[in-house]
């Protein structure tokens, strides 16, 4: 498949990892990407700020889209697949909000086309790759490693919306990690969410969050935290410490992309899927996997 | 010459309030035909008859035009009326103003009232081609079918079969009862639910007025009301009824374990085995997907037909079926409790103590799986602390929008029950929304469960989560002390809300009985006929028309029984003429009319036309509703509905059009 | 005047609520019972005593005024429990984000986070700046010199249709 690729803000800036095991593993799967002409933002925090504004630019990805000429359009995060799905549907829904945003479309000299297909990184490689084609591509089996899986919020609520997984019971990523070799551990956290989205206002209130579910998962005695949103991965990840300090514990879980860890049980070198680049401790995990 | 009489209701202020009834019927005495026209306070009442009824002999009225309020309100009391003077009822024409134009129009009197007197032509244009029409009798069995052997069954059994009507009671599980004998007691008397049934069900078997056929479904229904064809299958057993003592040593002898549906599968039982402790018929049944030698070959097993005494074990017994005409038929085929599986953020299914409403009540009662003891199911131990949630599956958008009806009091009850069954240091809480205890000592009982110390908490938990040693706990805001609460309860009681039966889709298609919105089987008017469905001569009783609780499906049971009495007791019932009729010169047997009929009330008739056997559209009178599709369908308008031929409709539509002003041409 | 509020003098503002209504999708707001069970599963309430369904009856009831300055309304934390969960789809999150929208245009306080990525959405067309990375063993990269392929701002047309939106009122 070739599918058009938005990678949002954080990707881009920061959360590197993210990409570069994407870019490992994908074209493995025969799924080649290709980039918007240009990079924006999808419009997530403009949603507290204008409403309409965080649909047009939610929309006006779906035209950067539509200049590919292709019919997927990939987004491994979120909170992106979240905005971007909202937007479709508003300007679906509401013939006013559709109509005044392809005005604003058509001063840029562009149109979005509703019909395109909005993968994540979930059920991309769940739904469309397949877990078969995953385990047979399986090179370094994960045997041994345990893992807790935390596929987020955004992702997976609201089903009215039409998520990529079960609001109450979503088992794909643990299904992914499973035709990998590993074993995942359902915990009762696991539909906790990260606290990313108080960054911007109540940062103490964040990393308590982030370091409540840290410690519940270093409870379980697992050998990693496995996410699948760049924002979730900032705080889990870059943030455990300040959010060990937040909790009073001290926290010691690694926490990797899903993409990072099926790059792992491909043979891909680590540092191309830039398992150099998280900061929890990875390598305790790292050690886990049978050579 | 036609000599026709117009009335003009007030409906007191219903519609003088907005129509100015004076000056329609001054326009009703201008229109040609029309001999006298009047307008009056209440037509419906004695006097308003009185005047229509001297009119028509002081005047020598032939057509009668009553513009009042909607003919579904009335016109039965009009047509009796005129019927009483002499004149054939069908030349009544009603004409409505009150829900076509005062209700509808009621800011604009000065519109309303050309409307008025614009529909008052048309009924006048109309009532100038009506015709006289005669109401045919046709004779009734006198017997029932009820379908469905739970509390409401039973009711309608019993008391049609007092009355000297010949029932047949289907149930399709091996015993009646249905879901009242799986209760423990009942609200709000705490009343022994088997206790009160179980003579109920002892008459129904003794009853020489009730064949009772258990492990039975009716499998197809032909004809029409009054004259109805039903065929029953009775399922084997494979137990002779007439023999089996119900020892229970078969049971016993039986090495295979089976699922015990009547306890909610809480507990297992054998491949053969009486259905419940109190069951009628006491019989054994074996269940044929467990029992070995049913499954897999003649040789296996057979240590219950070894163990039985009286010889009344028959593995060669076939399926029966059975033929019978009856006059009517009450649907009481009860309802389901919702799924909590459904609602997966509650972890019924995942978590052994979080249990259903009816679960609760098998392990309250005496006869259940812990013998009455209130133990948790996930370590057999008695809980410390139990909390009911309500509305689970019920007042939701993502489920059921109604209300359940019964799911407060249920919950009441079993606190109650819990309370009385453990520890006084146990701590019971509700977790409600709003609490709804409507009827008739009910509020008094939820006083009660007030004073026996159990605890309510207004507001929902949002999920149930278990620790790793399985103990489970919850948040729950309570608005009462504005605290988020979290809660460590040992036993947690889902109130688990009435659904319809996964049986109504097929119960629906074979008994023409429509649903409702919210899946349960739909009445013919929600206010003034709850206990019929639209199709003649089925009656509604008990929840499968909608939630309800034991008093009120015992009414409604009685209630249907009084219908089906009321319909069928005289031996014959009229039939309304405002039926299809074909003519059979214009009919070119297309069929079309036959497969377009809802109520399969058109037959394909040959006849023989010019030498040549020709099929011709024939009416069945009886099953007829009516509707007129087959009249809008026909391509040569062979059919039509009485009282409703195109000449009739179109007439109509001249006179609505004739004050008009014309458009001007572009 | 029909209803007053006697803690703090408020009165139903319809008109306020009213607009409230128009940002939203339907009108399931007004259909809230106050099951609570958005309060019980609000990850913000421990923290921060966010209650779900307080701020619906509040809106419900006109009393609208007083949230856009408060600081309830941003303490959501967007994990859309409330919307997945409510039986009458009354979308608490939904409302918040509605009364968040208000604030900003009354110009009361919103926290800087948000309006600095407006501005950086401005400037560079996302909604964060470019960042180093320190890696475990302290070699600092960025997104250039791990070689993936380069960033390209939108053009400039992008920049004054966004502005013009974000001025519109």
């Amino acid at each position: 498949m070739k599918a058009a690729v938005f990678w949002g803000c954080r990707i881009l800036t920061s959360q590197y990892a993210y990409e570069l095991s994407v870019r490992e593993v994908l074209p493995k799967f025969g799924i080649e990407l290709v980039d918007l002409r240009e990079s924006v933002c999808c419009g997530d925090p403009i949603k507290s700020v204008n409403d309409f504004a965080a649909n047009y630019l939610g929309a006006r990805v779906l035209a950067l889209a539509n200049l590919t000429g292709l019919d997927n359009l990939f987004v491994p995060c979120n909170r992106c697949h979240f905005t971007i799905s909202e937007a479709r549907r508003a300007i679906m829904e509401n013939a006013k909000t559709g109509q005044k945003v392809k005005d604003l479309l058509k001063e840029e000299g562009l149109d979005y086309n509703p019909e395109i297909k909005i993968w994540h990184t979930i059920d991309l490689l769940h739904d469309y790759v397949g877990i078969g084609k995953i385990r047979k591509a399986v090179q370094r089996p994960l045997k041994g490693l345990k893992v807790a899986t935390h596929v987020g919020c955004q992702i997976i609520r609201y089903s009215d919306l039409g998520r990529v997984d079960d609001a109450e019971n979503p088992r794909k990523l643990d299904e992914l990690i499973k035709a990998l070799g590993a074993e995942t551990v359902d915990y009762a956290g696991k539909l906790d969410c990260c606290g990313s989205a108080l960054m911007h206002s109540h940062p103490d209130s964040a990393l308590s969050l982030t370091g409540s579910k840290l410690k519940a998962v270093q409870n379980l005695g697992v050998d990693g935290l496995v996410v699948s949103c760049p924002d979730c991965q900032l705080m889990f990840d870059v943030k455990q410490k300040d959010a060990g300090t937040t909790v009073g514990a001290k926290l010691n879980v690694p926490v990797v992309y899903y993409t990072q860890l099926l790059g792992l049980a491909l043979n891909i070198d680590e540092k191309k899927l830039g398992l150099n680049l998280n900061q929890s401790p990875a390598e305790r995990l790292l050690i886990k996997i049978p050579a | 010459m036609t000599r026709i009489g117009a009335y003009v209701c007030h409906c007191g202020l219903n519609i003088a309030g907005v129509v100015d009834v004076e000056k329609v019927a001054e326009y009703a005495k201008g229109l040609p035909d029309v001999a006298i026209a009047k307008h009056y306070t209440y037509m419906c009442s004695e006097p308003g008859q009185r005047m229509i009824q001297n009119d028509i002999k002081a005047h020598e009225l032939d057509r009668i035009v009553i513009a009042t309020c909607s003919p579904r309100m009335h016109e039965e009391t009009f047509r009796k009326a005129v019927a009483e003077a002499g004149l054939n009822p069908y030349l009544t024409e009603i004409v409505n103003l009150r829900e076509h134009v005062s209700w509808s129009h009621t800011h604009e009197p000065a519109k309303a009232t050309e409307k008025a007197k614009a529909l008052v032509r048309m009924g006048v244009a109309r009532a100038r081609l009506l015709e006289p029409l005669e109401r045919h009798k046709v004779s009734v069995e006198k017997s029932v079918l009820v379908v469905g052997g739970g509390i409401a069954g039973i009711q309608t059994s019993l008391d049609l079969a007092n009355a000297g009507f010949k029932v047949y009671l289907v149930e399709k599980s091996p015993s009646i009862g249905g879901r009242m004998a799986q209760l423990d007691k009942t609200f709000p008397t705490l009343d022994c639910s088997a206790c009160i049934l179980t003579p109920k069900m002892v008459d129904v078997a003794k009853h020489p007025n009730i064949t009772m056929l258990t492990n039975a479904e009716v499998t197809s229904v032909k004809g029409f009301v009054g004259n109805y064809d039903v065929s029953i299958l009775k399922k084997p057993t494979y137990v002779d009824a007439k023999r089996c003592v119900g020892c229970e040593l078969c049971t016993k002898a039986c090495p295979v374990k089976a699922p015990d549906t009547f306890n909610q599968n809480l507990s297992e039982k054998r491949a053969i085995s009486i259905y419940s402790t109190h069951a009628v018929p006491k019989v054994a049944t074996i269940n044929p997907n467990y029992c070995l030698r049913l499954k897999y070959n003649k040789g296996v097993c057979g240590k219950c037909q070894e163990a039985c005494e009286a010889k009344a074990i028959d593995f060669e017994q076939q399926t029966e079926t059975i033929q019978t005409k009856v006059g009517g038929i009450v649907l009481a085929v009860g309802s389901e409790v919702f799924n909590a599986l459904e609602m997966a953020e509650l972890g019924y299914g995942r978590f052994k103590n979080v249990i259903s409403s009816i679960e609760f009540e098998r392990i309250s009662d005496a006869s259940g799986p812990t013998g009455g003891k209130i133990l948790s199911p996930k370590d057999g131990k008695p809980p410390k602390t139990i909390a009911f949630i309500q509305c689970v599956g019920s007042r939701d958008k993502r489920f059921h929008e109604y209300c359940c009806r019964v799911g407060c009091m249920v919950t009441l009850k079993q606190a109650i029950l819990a309370r009385e069954k453990t520890d006084e240091s146990v701590r019971i809480y509700v977790c409600f929304v709003d609490l709804r205890a409507f009827g008739k000592g009910y509020d008094e009982f939820y006083r009660r469960a007030r004073d026996m110390d159990v605890d309510f908490i207004a507001g929902l938990p949002s999920e149930i989560h278990s620790t790793p040693d399985g103990s489970l706990y919850f948040d729950v805001y309570d608005k009462g002390t504005n605290k988020l609460l979290e809660m460590h309860p040992d036993l947690v009681v889902l109130g688990t809300g009435l659904v319809p039966n996964n049986d109504l889709g097929n119960i629906s298609t074979l008994f023409h009985a429509l649903r409702s919105a919210d899946g349960f089987l739909l009445e013919a008017h929600p206010k003034l006929r709850p206990l019929e469905s639209a199709m003649g001569g089925v009656f509604l009783a008990g929840a499968c028309q909608g939630p309800k609780d034991i008093p009120d499906t015992v009414a409604q049971a009685s209630g249907a029984a009084a219908k089906a009495i009321d319909l069928l007791s005289s031996g014959e019932i009229e039939l309304e003429p405002l039926k299809a009729a074909v003519d059979k010169d214009l009919c070119s047997g297309c069929r079309i009319c036959e497969s377009i009929c809802p109520f399969v009330a058109i037959e394909m008739k040959p006849e023989l036309i010019n030498g040549v056997e020709r099929l011709r559209a024939e009416v069945i009178e009886a099953m007829c509703q009516g509707c007129g599709l087959c009249s809008s369908a026909c391509p040569t308008s062979a059919i039509k509905i009485q009282q409703y031929s195109d000449k009739q409709v179109r007439v109509q539509v001249q006179a609505a059009l004739t004050e008009a002003k014309p458009r001007r041409a572009k | 005047m029909s209803l007053v509020d006697l803690m703090s003098m408020a009165k139903p503002n319809i008109e306020s609520r009213d607009r409230i209504l128009a940002k939203l999708r339907g009108r399931e707001l007004v259909n809230c019972f106050q099951c609570i069970k958005c309060t019980s599963g609000c990850t913000a309430l421990k923290l921060l005593e966010l209650k779900p369904h307080e701020i619906i009856k509040l809106v419900n009831l006109g009393f609208v005024d007083e949230l856009p300055s408060s600081d309830i309304i941003w303490t959501c934390v967007t994990c859309l429990k409330c919307v997945q969960r409510c039986p009458q789809k009354a979308s608490p999150y939904h409302v918040i984000m509605a009364l968040r929208n208000l604030a900003v245009e009354k110009e009361a306080k919103v926290p800087e986070g948000y309006l600095k990525a407006v501005s950086q959405i401005l400037e560079t067309g996302l909604a964060e700046a470019p960042q180093k990375v320190v890696t475990r063993k302290m070699e600092t990269v960025d997104h250039e010199c791990l070689k993936l392929p380069e960033i390209n701002p939108p053009k400039e047309s992008f920049q004054a249709v966004f502005m013009k939106i974000m001025e519109e009122k």
